[in-house]
């Protein structure tokens, strides 16, 4: 009994430690020349995302560079991942996130490690954007004991808790009943972290997804809910699998706010989820935010089973919107980078993966005596 | 006299942006938008309106409102491009345009009549609202624009008669294509799109409007609370934004989004006075972030009375009445 | 168990303990929450969550909507990221609307996370048929969740144990589900006023005997004791084991037992087929088949779903009479 009381109150510092640390941000909203009374008076929720990042122009280049940063690790990471998987190199099934890199990458400039999320079968590029790294992933991946979860999750269960990434899912609708019951927690911690919660239209049709969102609006709870609309669950069209083409039309009957942004433009998702994710850190409660994306490669691998269900016409049509090559063109625009500096800069991931590729085949995998390990907790151990 | 076709185009896209949350909107679902479309094609069938052409789109909002008339009417079906995007609408007001509709209803917001209006400049529209943020289009109720079109359209009233050329602004952008807004034109330092919203006042370089309506939201209000401009004004208002501006005003940028703007200069803009600037920048018409301009890239607009016709419904309603149409 | 030195003796109902088990963990416990359906205002539609909303308020005790996939995903998601919620699943035959939230996410999350997660939640259910409640609200279906590797599993068979095993539960770093019995509800028993645990995973030798022993689950250890007294009459001495815990299961218990009586019958109220009564079977040919002199026997509930009529239902769940029969059987009386 001494012991439990002890636990409970060691855990507890690090709760408090993380209200201190989010306190800080919204004293310089505080300070921001709200100007009149009439103002402070009729925007009771700082409504300060347009405005974050400093600069007179919107977000600052730094936030710009950390975006694409973002997208492009994504985007090297499954391709060399998912031809890692065809030539037979990696076990089992990867589901890639290739074409959808705006999402993960926009919403999580948002969010620290202190924030938590949930992730989907195609998880790879919401823990990269959470700030993974290629070394424990690929060696995940290889189901080596140097992976993030020691070989024992994969592809599908991947996953960082210090990175407040609550797992990729190989349950369609997994994860949002678990980033409702995430911010549940912070809610009752009284921090002002949010719990982000990705899914796609597939799962906006499992009952849990009802439920969570449901307990969700029904608490107030900081979660927001991130519907990745890539038109297909699996092998199966959106149109023959729900009757809306809008998932954010469901918004209304939880009792939440409903936004459509687009997926494949990561400023979008990076204004919308700002907003979004804003509302929730200053109690609004939850978001359904969705963003039209696409999904370049198969359901499962690059070119995967072959199957006939969409043509090649739509997959080049969406490839005309790729969110990587589109702001790489403003971001030379803009004079933020150089065509050099982008080539310098994707050269160096490429490098950085083929390290990591290296590392993660020459780690050792799991030993024996690890099957039986973590399947409880157990003291002392 | 034959009955004219009336042209339907309803933007399954409106009411669903980032506003929502700014302005503690519900998302608009498109089972209402089909229900209010529903409602407008009574009205004019009960009138004598009875052929429509209306414009496909990826929700079967229209179509599937018609489909539910069966024979009592007359549908002649435009198909959409499919992109998903303003091109849809675009295109659409091309292709509708050859169908020679006398008017045609526009279900969406400000952005959805603007994108009509690129593809049909001289198009006779009646616009309804379906979200939050509109000063183009009508807050009124289906039935009612329905039944005025069903009187336009059997020839109880003459174009002459309840429609009148609105303004526009015409925006050239150097090396790339022209574009348009029917209300505001604004350039702000915001280096993307995004998410279209104008969310944040501090952004906002300069503001031109085709009206400045103090009983509205968005940028004709910002205009509108500090000289009035009236849609029957033959000139524009051309506000100029700055930190050191004197002017100060409170004005709703957004539904329920109160900003303070600093405005350096106003000027009332007489018809086809040219008003240039250069990049870089982003300009927004009607609401929404539309073009990034390249540094030094020349930007001019300018207002005049060249845009579409409006059909007014409560003239044509009155029209009707005094005409015994109904009776 | 620690029990240092007897306190003023003092009887209280099962449901009453459940109640002051939960109430003990929310003093205990800072991060503690209870959430369930109709837990708060209504005090939980079997009482014994009667007044924790006034002594914890609502931050605490939190009355959900009838969502279950939502409600135990709040229990994963709630606990894995510093909380120890008490989830609570009004009936056990509800686990069918939360089944992933429970097998594969709650059970498997540490493991799938190389043992980075942690999820101190305890779920309250219960189990059992008695009330003429019929298919859907009697079941016993504790061996679903023993299947689960990750989980414990355990069923207070009486007050005592059902307070201090929700102390257990709730002090423990593990998923555990504690299976109550809605037939045991007013069962009394002494009761210590201060907080103690009851060991999950500890079987614990009920009566003492020579001759057969019994392994019981939940309310069955109550049969199971009626039936060693009745079999006294013919002159038999039986042990009475109380399982207890399900998951892990106490198999030194049961064998060290068995090396005494050579013979067993197990006995639990979910239906024999697929019960957790086959399992243990195994285990006791594995470990001590040697010291068997007759067949490992089980009384259990016939292959059917749970019956509605008191007629039929009353054939349905064992009892102390049918343990006598089965237990002359064994011994080929």
């Amino acid at each position: 009994m001494a012991q439990a009381k002890k636990k409970a109150a060691a855990k507890k510092p690090a709760a408090k430690k993380t209200a201190a640390k989010k306190a800080a941000p919204k004293k310089s909203a505080a300070k921001k020349p709200a100007a009149k009374k009439v103002a402070a008076k009729t925007r009771k929720a700082p409504r300060t995302v347009a405005k974050k990042g400093a600069s007179n122009q919107g977000p600052s280049n730094k936030t710009l560079k950390e975006m694409h940063l973002k997208m492009l690790r994504i985007r090297r990471f499954e391709e060399r991942s998912g031809k890692l998987m065809e030539d037979g190199k990696v076990p089992g099934a990867l589901h890639l996130y290739v074409g959808q890199e705006a999402v993960a990458s926009g919403v999580m400039q948002h969010l620290t490690s202190e924030d938590w999320i949930t992730s989907t079968h195609r998880g790879h590029g919401h823990l990269l954007a959470k700030g993974g790294e290629f070394k424990p992933m690929f060696a995940e991946l290889f189901g080596r004991s140097t992976g993030y979860c020691k070989g024992k999750g994969g592809s599908m269960h991947i996953s960082n808790m210090d990175l407040g990434m609550l797992g990729a899912n190989g349950i369609v609708g997994g994860g949002p009943p678990i980033a409702m019951g995430a911010a549940f927690s912070n809610q009752f911690q009284g921090n002002k972290n949010v719990s982000v919660a990705f899914f796609g239209d597939g799962a906006s049709n499992e009952g849990s997804v009802h439920e969570a969102a449901n307990m969700a609006a029904l608490y107030k709870l900081p979660c927001i809910f991130v519907c990745e609309n890539n038109g297909y669950g699996e092998y199966t069209r959106q149109s023959k699998h729900q009757a809306i083409v809008d998932v954010a039309d469901r918004a209304s009957g939880y009792g939440m706010p409903g936004v459509i942004c687009d997926g494949m433009d990561v400023m979008s998702v990076y204004e919308a989820a700002g907003e979004a994710i804003e509302l929730a850190r200053s109690g609004g409660g939850p978001t359904l935010l969705e963003c039209k994306t696409y999904r370049y490669y198969d359901h499962v691998g690059i070119r995967g089973m072959g199957l006939n269900y969409r043509t090649d016409e739509e997959v080049e049509e969406w490839k005309k919107k790729d969110a990587i090559n589109n702001f790489e063109k403003r971001l030379i625009q803009l004079g933020v980078m150089s065509r050099k500096q982008l080539d310098a800069l994707d050269a160096k991931i490429c490098e950085d993966i083929e390290e990591a590729i290296q590392y993660a085949s020459d780690s050792p995998f799991p030993t024996p005596d690890q099957l039986l390990e973590d399947v409880y907790y157990v003291k002392g151990a | 006299m034959t009955v004219q076709t009336i042209g339907i185009v309803a933007n399954p896209a409106s009411g669903k942006d980032v506003r929502r949350l700014v302005a503690r909107a519900s998302v608009f679902d498109n089972r209402e938008k089909c229900a209010i479309i529903r409602r407008a094609l009574s009205g004019a069938i009960n009138a004598g309106g009875y052929k429509f052409a209306f414009l496909d789109d990826s929700h079967n909002i229209a179509g599937g409102a018609l489909l539910e008339l069966g024979e009592d009417c007359d549908a002649k079906r435009v198909p959409s491009l499919g992109t998903s995007s303003v091109l849809d609408t675009i295109q659409g007001a091309v292709s509708l345009k050859e169908l020679k509709p006398i008017a045609t209803l526009i279900l969406g917001g400000d952005g959805t009549s603007r994108a009509f209006v690129k593809g049909w400049r001289d198009s006779v529209l009646l616009p309804l609202s379906t979200g939050t943020n509109n000063v183009f289009p009508r807050m009124s109720e289906a039935t009612v624009a329905g039944a005025a079109l069903g009187v336009l359209a059997v020839g109880g009233v003459t174009l002459d008669e309840v429609a009148v050329p609105v303004k526009i602004i015409d925006v050239e952008i150097e090396g790339e294509s022209p574009d348009l807004a029917l209300i505001d034109a604004v350039v702000t330092r915001d280096r993307f799109i995004g998410s279209r919203a104008l969310l944040d006042g501090d952004m906002i370089n300069r503001i031109l409007l085709t009206r400045a309506e103090p009983t509205a939201v968005g940028m004709t209000a910002v205009g509108g609370l500090i000289r009035p401009t009236p849609e029957d004004e033959d000139a524009g208002l051309h506000l100029t934004l700055g930190r050191t501006g004197k002017h100060q005003v409170h004005a709703p940028i957004a539904p329920g989004l109160y900003e303070t703007l600093r405005v350096k200069k106003v000027e009332v803009t007489p018809f086809n006075k040219v008003i240039e600037f250069k990049g870089p920048c982003v300009l927004a018409f009607d609401g929404e972030r539309e073009r990034e301009i390249q540094p030094g890239q020349t930007v001019r607009m300018r207002v005049s009375r060249t845009g579409p016709s409006v059909l007014d419904i409560d003239k044509t309603m009155h029209l009707a009445a005094t005409r015994k149409v109904f009776n | 168990m620690s029990e240092a030195k007897k306190p003023e003796p003092r009887v209280l109902p099962y449901v009453l303990a459940i109640n002051e088990g939960i109430r003990t963990v929310l003093s205990e416990q800072d991060d503690a929450f209870l959430a369930g359906e109709d837990v708060a205002e209504a005090g939980s539609v079997y009482g014994y969550c009667g007044g924790l909303l006034d002594q914890f308020g609502p931050r605490r005790v939190i009355d959900t909507p009838i969502s279950e996939k939502g409600i135990m995903g709040l229990g994963v998601g709630a606990s894995a990221t510093g909380c120890r919620p008490i989830i609570d699943l009004m009936f056990m035959d509800f686990i069918g609307e939360c089944m992933d939230e429970v097998a594969n996410q709650m059970a498997k999350m540490r493991y799938m996370f190389g043992g980075k997660a942690t999820l101190p939640v305890t779920v309250l259910t219960m189990g059992g048929a008695g009330g003429s409640m019929a298919a859907q609200h009697s079941q016993s279906l504790e061996a679903w969740l023993a299947h689960l590797p990750g989980m414990k599993v355990v069923m207070p068979s009486d007050a005592y144990d059902a307070k201090g095993m929700i102390i257990s539960a709730c002090r423990d770093d593990n998923p555990v589900f504690v299976v109550l019995n809605k037939s045991s509800l007013a069962m009394s028993m002494e009761v210590p006023e201060e907080s103690y645990e009851v060991p999950l995973g500890e079987a614990i030798v009920r009566k003492q005997g020579t001759d057969l022993t019994i392994v019981a689950f939940g309310r069955m250890v109550h049969e199971a004791l009626d039936a060693a007294e009745q079999l006294k009459d013919v002159g038999l001495n039986v042990e009475v084991i109380d399982a207890r815990s399900v998951q892990p299961f106490d198999t030194a218990t049961v064998v060290t037992s068995i090396k005494k009586t050579h013979r067993a019958l197990i006995v639990h109220e979910a239906v024999k087929f697929g019960g957790i009564g086959g399992e243990i079977t195994a285990q006791i040919q594995e470990q001590a088949f040697d010291y068997l002199d007759a067949p490992v026997m089980r009384v259990a509930a016939p292959f059917s779903p749970v019956p509605f009529s008191p007629a039929l239902e009353s054939l349905y769940i064992p009892n102390a009479a049918s343990i006598v029969a089965k237990v002359k059987e064994t011994l080929e009386l």
